[in-house]
């Protein structure tokens, strides 16, 4: 009964986090500017060019009423057409959807593993030139802006060495109705850099704290009750401090995953890489209402899945929240 | 680990060969593909819907045109080896012969048919422009598979011009081939040059050779044009040899890629970028006195237009902001090029002189305004408000210079918020531009739609009609040039420069031919001589 209650609560919350995200969506494209004018081709159009395009993409209403059309099309699971590429909107977002999964997923795994290496590397040998060393690079890494930080990549790793092409997405295969390049030795070298450049910020946050936190639990009754009781510092690092310090790792892992599916705009945009974030930005800047309402609703959906998930591995790490659920 | 000695040389030597062999098929393989990224987005597969250089561009591989204009703008034979006027309302085309489409059927003149019916009654707004083209046809005829008769409404003398924007498709059996059917990759066939192979909007296009193509056997076997927006992007994509050709590239960072050994081409683009008036209203948005009170609209005085435009120093433009890669300018298109006047080239800034005209105006101080334009749409727009601000500055002019983004700023001058503000003109001729940016706004012939600041001028606009009735060739050029002069007098634009279209082109490439339209196509690339 009480997991009901969640599930419906969670709903419901979802549920109004979409309405309030569409109408601040639809209001804020419809205040920018008029799409028709990314339409037909400025330099030639008539004006009567401009009415009838703005006519049949019913711009011309007013906007309470195409709102309400929009969600009407919505009840039917349609997001409209593009404007601009004239395919179905939620269709374009799928596509873009395996090319933003793998740059995504890569970088993440490599920003938990790593960055949780590296915190815990530099917490046991604490006030070593190696703790001092990740403590030093993980503030450089945090503070550079991304598209430095890309330019960067594509210089030593392109562009002075060669060793990796500078942008684009490599050759794909399909399995499971989509495109995966990393499935393909051309795709994975393209997919080095992107990778790196999404990841290395977030190893160094993950690695600040995981090193942070271990600090925190060493000070800990447990943990120096487990010294005294004479516990290898392997197995009280392992055993007892890891799944304590895993919680806001794991908070952070969802979320910045999240960000990734959505907002990885720069580093796509710097290496041409055509995932989720690329088309939202495109769309944006091309008034691609369709598009851009689409991808808000999945990056909508994608947060609030997102941290469900989060929310159940709390419960499955903590045995505190299992008893209070 | 240890091998003998002789078999470990047998090892490397085995190892040599294949990897020679390999890197020489390889070799053979690339030599006949050619990869560029290009900044054309690509956002439909049919052809008829949306004028934008960014379709037809790539679509030109895979469609053929009846006429098409050659680097210099002169209408060439395509689909249609010859045509002739039967009468001051209809036009006999003369089809090639022995042309086949992708799936093998003929080309004939059925087709054409087809296509102009699909463009005239069959795509519905928003896929638009391409109306305008077919707008003056009354009716269009068959009589033999190798001749079209087509009836125009009055005399339509440009109707090979126009021609050579519609790109023919094959007539479908079972009715109008729709856009979706198109996007989604079937029935894509023309009689180009390259055949469609796969395509994802706004990423990639893939296509191969046609090898029964009815000219010249095209010269590379394979084509992948990658879409790649950023323009840093492209420029590292060909520094690091990635793709072989890359269009649009910033004149800024021309040196760094002939350091690197890549090659670049520039032609100056058929097009204008110029300042406009808001010449209707009384008081015109945004221009107040010195201290903020509204005045009567200044712009409608012809000596206050002058006065701004001579107070233009478009040597920096050209110069500092375009790096070069700029011609500044006192019309439409380059001068050189057809209906452009010999007697107008841009004049190095004359402050004193401009000063005097605006004080017979009746500003000796000058006055306030707002500048408008956007950023990033056209080379060095943003920057130029900026330059202009200051040269302006210098006649007592102060201006405040606003830089928003391209649809914002559509919006803004659609309605009527803006005083004075930056804008861009281009087409097939030059008369389109005279006639859209100058011309009476007109809703129903459509003159005027870039008209935004209401310039009206009788005497301009029955000298450009007369122009527009000539015949393609001299004449008209020189009527045109004529009635450029004639308006360009009257200062209702100021003109500022003409960018260049900057590509840059890798080894594999041996020349690549430059379009002042702008075109990015495989056909324009011939492969290195080995």
């Amino acid at each position: 009964m009480a997991l009901l209650t969640t599930i419906t609560g969670r709903l419901s919350q979802a549920f109004l986090l979409l309405l309030v995200m569409s109408l601040i969506g639809f209001i804020g494209i419809h205040s920018v500017g008029n799409p028709v004018y990314n339409v037909v081709n400025i330099e030639t159009a008539t004006p009567e060019d401009i009415r009838r395009a703005t006519e049949l993409l019913g711009l011309d209403q007013p906007l309470w009423r195409q709102y309400v059309v929009f969600v009407q099309n919505l009840a039917t699971g349609s997001f409209g057409t593009s404007y601009i590429y004239h395919l179905p909107a939620f269709d374009l977002v799928l596509s873009k959807l395996p090319a933003t999964l793998e740059l995504a997923v890569g970088a993440i795994v490599i920003a938990t593993i790593a960055g949780t290496g590296l915190g815990l590397l530099a917490v046991t040998r604490p006030g070593t030139l190696i703790d001092r060393i990740v403590v030093t690079a993980t503030v450089f890494a945090l503070s550079v802006p991304s598209f430095w930080l890309s330019m960067m990549l594509i210089l030593a790793g392109a562009v002075m060495t060669g060793w990796f092409p500078p942008g684009g997405r490599g050759s794909t295969v399909e399995v499971l109705g989509g495109d995966w390049s990393f499935l393909t030795a051309d795709g994975l070298k393209h997919l080095v850099l992107p990778t790196l450049a999404l990841a290395i910020p977030n190893v160094a946050l993950i690695a600040r704290l995981a090193r942070a936190g271990t600090v925190e639990v060493k000070k800990t009754d447990f943990v120096r009750f487990c010294i005294a009781k004479g516990l290898s510092g392997r197995r009280i690092l392992f055993r007892h401090a890891l799944p304590n310090i895993s919680l806001p790792i794991i908070t952070i892992v969802g979320l910045q995953f999240g960000g990734m599916l959505a907002f990885a705009v720069v580093v796509e945009t710097i290496f041409a890489w055509p995932g989720v974030g690329k088309l939202l930005i495109d769309s944006i800047q091309l008034l691609d209402r369709p598009v851009v309402m689409a991808t808000l609703t999945f990056i909508s959906i994608a947060f609030v899945a997102l941290n469900a998930l989060v929310d159940l591995l709390y419960a499955v790490l903590d045995p505190r929240v299992r008893i209070s659920a | 680990m240890k091998f003998p000695t002789c078999l470990r040389f047998t090892g490397i030597r085995t190892a040599a060969a294949m990897l020679a062999l390999f890197t020489a098929t390889a070799l053979a393989a690339a030599a006949q593909e050619l990869r560029v990224a290009t900044s054309y987005k690509l956002m439909t597969l049919d052809p008829h819907y949306s004028t934008l250089n960014e379709n037809s561009s790539l679509l030109s591989h895979i469609y053929e045109r009846l006429v098409y204009q050659d680097e210099h703008l002169n209408l060439q034979p395509g689909l249609a080896t010859s045509w002739r006027r039967l009468s001051d309302t209809s036009w006999e085309f003369k089809l090639r012969e022995n042309v086949r489409f992708h799936d093998g059927s003929p080309f004939t003149s059925d087709d054409v048919v087809y296509t102009i019916e699909r463009i005239r009654n069959f795509l519905k707004p928003p896929s638009g422009g391409f109306q305008a083209y077919t707008k003056g046809i009354a009716s269009v005829s068959a009589p033999d598979p190798l001749t079209v008769i087509i009836d125009t409404d009055g005399s339509q003398p440009t109707l090979p011009l126009s021609l050579s924007a519609i790109f023919i498709m094959h007539r479908d059996a079972s009715g109008f081939a729709t856009t979706e059917a198109l996007n989604a990759g079937t029935a894509l066939v023309g009689t180009g040059p390259y055949k469609f192979k796969s395509w994802r909007s706004g990423e990639i296009l893939e296509l191969t050779r046609n090898d029964d193509y009815w000219g010249d056997r095209p010269s590379w076997s394979e084509v992948k044009f990658r879409i790649v927006e950023s323009p840093a992007a492209r420029v590292a994509a060909l520094s690091t040899g990635d793709v072989d050709i890359a269009d649009f590239l910033p004149a800024r960072d021309v040196e760094a890629i002939k350091q690197r050994g890549a090659k670049v081409e520039s032609v100056p683009a058929a097009r204008l970028n110029f300042l406009q008036f808001e010449l209707a209203k009384e008081a015109a948005p945004g221009v107040t006195d010195k201290s903020g009170n509204t005045i009567p609209n200044p712009f409608r005085d012809q000596k206050v237009r002058q006065a701004l435009s001579m107070a233009i120093d478009r040597g920096i433009l050209v110069e500092k902001i375009l790096s070069g890669f700029g011609t500044a300018a006192a019309q439409f298109f380059p001068n050189g090029l057809a209906g452009t006047s010999s007697n107008l080239t841009a004049q190095p800034p004359r402050y004193d002189e401009a000063k005097a005209l605006l004080a017979e105006a009746g500003f000796p101080d000058g006055f306030k305004l707002v500048l408008n334009g956007p950023a990033g749409r056209y080379p060095g727009d943003g920057e130029t408000l900026q330059a202009v601000a200051q040269s302006w500055a210098r006649i007592g002019v102060s201006v405040q210079p606003v830089a928003v983004p391209f649809s914002v700023f559509n919006t803004k001058r659609g309605a009527g918020e803006y005083g004075v503000w930056y804008g861009g003109c281009s087409g097939e001729s030059v008369d389109v531009c005279l006639e859209a940016v100058l011309a009476s706004p007109d809703a129903e012939s459509g003159a005027g739609a870039l008209n935004y600041g209401q310039y009206r001028n009788p005497a301009f606009d029955e000298m450009l009609e007369k122009a527009r009735a000539l015949d393609v060739g001299p004449a008209r050029d020189k009527a045109l040039a004529d009635v450029t002069d004639f308006v360009m007098k009257d200062q209702p634009i100021a003109p500022l420069y003409h960018f260049h279209h900057i590509f840059g082109y890798g080894e594999r490439v041996g020349s690549y031919v430059m379009h002042p339209r702008g075109w990015t196509t495989a056909m324009q690339a011939s492969p290195a001589a080995k």
